[in-house]
């Protein structure tokens, strides 16, 4: 097992570099931070050389990224320029951010999703099942920017601001008051929820349907087990098997920054702090993003793979 | 039968009964007096599928809108009529106008013309793209697959926005730069679904019998393999133009895919979004336009899906 998640890692490792190579090149050559500088050239020939320094300007762009990876083994993932601020604080103050209405949304959305599906799965085809399978199909075909900006519009600005629609515009600040903060979140986690559900809730009941139809469901109802016991306990946990890849799956998208959602939100998390890192373009917070979510996909499909192994001891990690 | 029994299509109504169903599952599974060809079998089960007819009826009457739409009403996509800016929906223009006084009825048309034509070309493309590609790991296996499936991890792993913005940034982006660039992204999903599929046909004996008689890989693959994945790829290629659709209006929307002077409905979304507080309803025509295209699109593909490969199951229920 251990050997199992060390040569997973393992593999990864080179696979990570190589993205952070690509992306290092590919931004470089489409920009030049000396760009403002050229325009006022034998003037300010000293900041002009001093930027080719710093960024190594001097050197060919299949070159640069070395230097980055010397600094970032030690530790060192360079500066911000559209943020300002060491790069690797920035992360974790926006992680934090985003954790904060990534989490919420999650457990709370996997919870409603999973109620539906077994509600779903055990009344097939009658009213309720078309219900929510309607819904799901409607939720799941809207866009993510659509379904916040109706949100906004409807519970932000229609009703009176009942829900904080800027919080950070308003000057202030996540964590003051615990009140406030629900406040501030529910917007965001709403949105972020349900496109979530629809998605999970039509999974979890084809999972849970398939499960219900098993021979040894037959003959748990055959010896008179109680019915809520054969469905939340002998159904629902072999109809988690593959929900559970979903999850992970679904996890890490979600920490790695809803670029949208958090966007329309002006939510200070690290979607945004993305988007103005690509517009500078601001490529060291740019490589930090890449590292961080790059770090939090593999880590999750690994335990993704991991649970599956728990849930199924069919399955053995060679 | 029992296959049949729980097909989770979704569209069969409350009020089939069970004795119905057995009766059109031996129909449908051929063993009434004339043998029908799989093509003929498939086409009879998608017309069956109610949902499916819905979305394709859906799709084309919107499709049809887009391009007819435009010729009906009196304006051009670039007039602009200032006296007239930010009005509501009127006689004269149906969707209202923009903060210049463009009709937005031509502009949700072209809009939607240019969403639909960049979904359907990416597409085809990453369809095509892939299915080589997984078809190509499959079959060759060891170095060949290590190596491709390393790509796809690979491209997963570098966030699309920066992709997209780079090659943005090179080579400019007309609509179907954008298609080519999206079509790079998302060709590996079909080729991990095509990979595992051809991973279990490349053993059975009607290969291992192509082999005997002397068929090039190229042969074997092309016309032996590729033909049984046809019915995953049809389903894999419907949801796909959804995805592009959606990918697209996002991008586009964060200014990171098409861009003015060409118009696609997430751009007119992104233009609406500012007078949201005053005037929603600018927002929720090309919105909605964008919703009900992915969900005529949806229910198209879970009808293939139920049509071409009874057995599989489909994810969406």
């Amino acid at each position: 097992m251990l050997a199992y998640i060390i040569r997973r890692l393992l593999v990864t490792i080179p696979l990570l570099m190589i993205a952070l190579y690509l992306v290092h090149v590919g931004v470089s050559t489409t920009t030049d931070p000396r760009s403002t500088f050229i325009l006022c050239l034998p003037l300010c020939q000293d900041g002009y050389d001093q930027i080719t320094e710093v960024y190594n300007l001097d050197q060919s762009v299949w070159i640069r990224p070395f230097s980055w990876f010397g600094s970032a083994i030690r530790g060192d993932f360079g500066e911000s320029n559209s943020i300002g601020g060491p790069v690797g604080e920035i992360l974790w103050e926006r992680g934090k951010n985003t954790a904060m209405i990534a989490i919420p949304a999650f457990v709370i959305g996997s919870i409603v999703a999973l109620l539906l599906a077994v509600y779903s799965a055990r009344h097939q085809y009658t009213f309720g099942d078309y219900f929510f399978t309607g819904l799901a199909f409607f939720g799941f075909a809207f866009p993510s920017f659509v379904m916040a900006l109706l949100l906004q519009n409807i519970f932000g600005v229609q009703f009176e601001n009942w829900f904080g629609v800027k919080p950070f515009n308003t000057g202030r600040k996540t964590g003051e008051n615990f009140f406030e903060l629900v406040r501030d979140v529910t917007l965001p986690v709403t949105s972020l929820m349900i496109l979530g559900i629809a998605a999970d809730s039509r999974f979890g009941r084809s999972s849970m349907l398939e499960t219900l139809n098993q021979d040894y469901i037959r003959t748990a109802r055959a010896k008179g087990l109680p019915e809520r016991t054969i469905v939340w306990k002998h159904a629902l946990r072999n109809a988690l098997i593959p929900l559970v890849t979903l999850w992970a799956l679904n996890l890490s998208a979600l920490l790695g920054g809803a670029v949208v959602t958090e966007s329309i939100f002006s939510w200070p998390g690290l979607g945004p702090a993305f988007l103005t890192a690509l517009a500078k373009p601001d490529l060291d917070l740019l490589l930090g993003f890449v590292m961080l979510t790059g770090t939090i996909v593999v880590v999750f499909n690994l335990i993704a793979d991991i649970m599956y192994g728990i849930l199924d001891p069919r399955i053995r990690f060679d | 039968m029992a296959d049949l029994g729980n097909q989770p299509s979704g569209s069969d109504g409350p009020d089939s009964s069970i004795a119905v169903m057995l009766a059109a599952a031996d129909d449908l599974e051929g063993l009434s007096d004339k043998p029908k060809t799989f093509g003929r079998l498939a086409f009879e089960r998608f017309i069956h599928h109610k949902l499916a007819i819905v979305g394709a009826a859906g799709l084309m009457l919107i499709i049809a809108a887009f391009f007819i739409g435009p010729i009906l009403s009196d304006f051009e996509v670039d007039d602009y009529d200032v006296l007239n800016r930010l009005a509501g929906p009127t006689k004269a223009h149906w969707f209202g106008t923009d903060e210049i006084g463009r009709d937005l009825f031509v502009r949700t048309a072209e809009g939607g013309q240019l969403s639909i034509r960049i979904g359907f070309v990416a597409a085809g493309l990453a369809t095509a793209f892939g299915t080589v590609m997984g078809a190509v790991a499959g079959y060759f296996g060891k170095a060949v697959d290590a190596i491709i499936s390393q790509v796809i991890n690979l491209i997963l792993v570098v966030p699309a926005l920066i992709v997209l913005s780079v090659f943005a940034l090179k080579f400019g982006s007309t609509w179907w730069k954008l298609a080519m660039v999206l079509a790079a992204l998302l060709w590996t999903r079909i080729a991990r679904i095509v990979r595992g599929v051809v991973l279990s046909l490349k053993e059975q004996e009607f290969v291992m019998a192509a082999r005997a008689a002397g068929a090039s890989h190229r042969r074997i693959i092309f016309r032996h393999i590729l033909p049984n994945v046809i019915g995953v790829i049809a389903v894999e290629i419907t949801l796909l133009v959804g995805t592009v659709i959606v990918l697209e209006s996002t991008l586009s929307f964060l200014g990171l895919g098409v861009k003015p002077p060409e118009t696609s409905l997430g751009l007119l979304v992104a233009d609406a979004k500012g007078n949201i507080d005053n005037d929603p309803l600018r927002v929720l025509t090309p919105g909605i336009m964008i919703v009900l295209i992915v969900l005529c699109v949806n229910f198209l593909g879970d009808g293939l899906r139920d049509a071409l490969d009874p057995r599989s199951k489909s994810e969406r229920g």
